[in-house]
């Protein structure tokens, strides 16, 4: 024990005294998450704003004087937001000059309506309806935002036409729809937790353990440090779990600081539904997902333990980890774009999946402690595996030292 | 004090397709050590001589248990390297030329990591740091990170972290190699006052002269095989006409190439 904890305490001690390792394990991935997340949500935001604010470029042709009063009223019934939009007429413009303005972007969108639209509408005949051609570029957003906007002017206009040819308008009315939201709001916004977090946990977990775990073995066998390890009366075994024991606590903290800067990053991303979303978490919930956190670490160190052993230098390390890094992704994002939660014990069994498949059961309340002592349990015996065979990779001389 | 018995130990290698091209031949085995027996007794040092490639560090390196033997066995006082490798390590000291300590940490951490790992008492392991590191040299650096010494300062602390467990047997392969004329004197000097002291000392060397001055007996070791094994008296009056070195010529051309298996 003694020498697991000396082991321990120089695993840590050797990534925590070196600027560089602190730098890149602890404060670039946090730092770059919030920055990227961060620069998301201005570019998203800025792009809305510009689009909201942009005054919308109209031509209208044969425009019927109460359409032009609804689109010019800039305060629509329903609509919270104004319509800043200028209306001009089409004057002598050809098809073609028409088109070319509107693909230039001087003009977002066109309205051409029958001649006589006004008059069809108000005396209509059931077997020829007026015609309205509506030009905008939809690779344009200020012209899709006009088509989008006006569309809904459209619309009221159709709905008022529609009421005044009734002879009551209560006809209009065929049914009262009434939706009644019963939901529990905490279980919605956990929902939403559940689509994102497991999957970043995962992949944040396992990219913290490969930043550190090649070099603290395959780093001692490039660097022949490793023969001046194993000469010591110091129990294989003991090697393995120190060496696995810091590697995950070193890990967790890297995640630790991902986890920050998602946080930081989440509420300049998505506003106040970010942080809403996470203080719907009581106690209960983050110590368990504290419990599979730390379980599922204990697995991914020691898988990148083993492949590290197995290779001789840290870029071999780093290479033979990857197919393990892609398939954890795509658990990641299994979890976070599959449906419900699985609540079959045996799906618990599968190392990574089970664990975002239980995280995700906790970010939407549906926690079932059974699963979540399966995960645990089974991580825990995962890595026992894995330690005792890192524990005969170092009794190996053909892996320890063949170059 | 306790001495050193090594017992018919045999070592054989895969050798590698690339290996076997070096090498020129298409046998996959290569017979590293063939049959090495001695016996190494305290106070005394004793010297495995041979060319380069010639078994040493292989033999050394299955007597410090870093690798296993395809058979034989190796003694530290009772203890079988094959069957109780850990207490064999407790009470070895062992140094080659491919071990190498971290060069992010400074030697005063690594004495201390490297005792602990040993399971030296917490209440030893400064007065020992302190005998070691003003014995060779290193008390000045004991700050300095390995990556910043020299080649000579790293040397000096990989034997005084090699000796952080004060143990009675000390196997060095080739200390002095690469070494400056004053380190290389350090180095045995402190082998002979261990000597002296009453510890089995072993090393390896492929420079007679070193072989000459340090060595109370020596085992000249060619293609893995023990070709003469006394001091270095006695082997001189197997042919009493020739110097030593005729003598090592001698045998390391009536050796016949590496046998493989």
């Amino acid at each position: 024990m003694r020498n697991i904890w000396t082991m321990f305490k120089k695993e840590v001690y050797r990534v925590l005294s070196d600027a560089r390792l602190v730098v890149m394990v602890f404060i670039v991935p946090g730092l770059s998450i919030f920055v990227m997340y961060s620069l998301m949500g201005n570019i998203m935001q800025g792009q809305a704003d510009a689009v909201e604010e942009h005054e919308i470029i109209m031509i209208a042709e044969n425009l019927p004087q109460d359409l032009k009063t609804m689109l010019e009223a800039r305060d629509l019934e329903g609509n919270q937001s104004q319509l800043n939009i200028t209306i001009d007429g089409r004057e002598a413009m050809d098809d073609d000059t028409l088109e070319q303005k509107i693909l230039d972007g001087d003009i977002d969108i066109a309205l051409l309506f029958d001649e006589d639209f006004a008059e069809k509408i108000a005396n209509p005949d059931l077997h020829a309806p007026p015609s309205l051609h509506i030009l905008y570029n939809h690779g344009r957003q200020p012209s899709s935002f006009a088509y989008n906007r006006v569309n809904m002017v459209l619309m009221e206009y159709r709905e008022r036409a529609l009421i005044e040819r009734l002879e009551d308008p209560n006809h209009y009315i065929v049914f009262e729809h009434l939706p009644v939201q019963i939901a529990d709001e905490r279980v919605v916004s956990g929902q939403a937790m559940a689509m994102l977090m497991p999957m970043l946990v995962i992949i944040f977990l396992f990219a913290g353990a490969m930043s550190i775990g090649p070099d603290a073995i395959a780093g001692e066998k490039e660097r022949n440090t490793i023969a001046t390890l194993l000469i010591t009366p110091t129990k294989r075994s003991e090697i393995a779990i120190g060496k696995v024991a810091s590697l995950a606590v070193l890990s967790l903290a890297s995640a630790l600081s991902s986890f920050i800067g998602i946080l930081a990053g989440l509420q300049n991303l998505m506003g106040e539904d970010a942080s809403a979303g996470l203080s719907i978490y009581g106690l209960s919930e983050y110590v368990l997902i504290l419990l599979l956190l730390m379980s599922t670490v204990l697995f991914i160190v020691g898988l990148i333990a083993v492949v590290s052993a197995f290779a001789k230098t840290i870029k071999e390390a780093s290479m033979l980890i990857m197919p393990f890094y892609f398939v954890t992704i795509i658990v990641g994002v299994a979890s976070s774009f599959g449906a419900e939660p699985a609540t079959a014990w045996f799906v618990h069994l599968i190392p990574l999946y089970g664990a975002t498949n239980a995280l995700s059961a906790v970010f939407t309340f549906n926690v079932s402690l059974l699963n979540i002592g399966i995960v645990c349990a089974a991580s825990v015996v995962y890595t026992i595996v894995l330690v005792f065979i890192l524990n005969r990779m170092f009794q190996s001389e053909r892996i320890m030292f063949q170059k | 004090m306790i001495g050193l018995r090594v017992e018919h130990l045999r070592k054989t290698f895969n050798l590698s397709k690339k290996q076997r091209k070096i090498e020129r031949t298409d046998v996959r085995r290569k017979i590293a050590v063939d049959d090495v027996s001695f016996e190494a007794k305290p106070g005394e040092i004793f010297g495995l001589l041979g060319p380069n490639g010639a078994g040493k560090t292989t033999a050394l390196r299955c007597i410090a248990t870093l690798i296993k033997p395809d058979s034989g066995d190796v003694f530290v006082g009772e203890h079988s390297a094959v069957k109780d490798s850990a207490m064999v390590r407790k009470n070895i000291a062992f140094l080659t030329n491919e071990m190498k300590l971290e060069d992010h940490f400074t030697p005063n951490y690594l004495f201390t990591y490297f005792a602990r790992l040993h399971g030296v008492d917490e209440a030893d392991i400064e007065p020992r740091k302190a005998v070691l590191f003003e014995r060779f040299g290193v008390d000045k650096f004991r700050e300095v990170k390995v990556a910043d010494l020299s080649t000579g300062m790293k040397q000096k602390v990989s034997i005084a972290v090699s000796l952080v467990h004060d143990p009675d047997t000390i196997i060095f392969d080739e200390p002095t190699n690469g070494l400056d004329v004053l380190t290389a004197r350090t180095v045995t000097d402190y082998l002979q006052a261990m000597a002296q002291a009453g510890k089995t000392v072993i090393m390896s060397t492929h420079i007679l002269h070193v072989a000459q001055k340090l060595c109370d007996r020596i085992g000249i070791i060619i293609g893995g095989k023990i070709k003469a094994l006394d001091t270095i008296e006695n082997i001189r009056a197997i042919s009493p006409n020739e110097d030593m070195e005729a003598l090592f010529f001698k045998l390391v051309e009536e050796s016949e190439a590496p046998d493989y298996a």
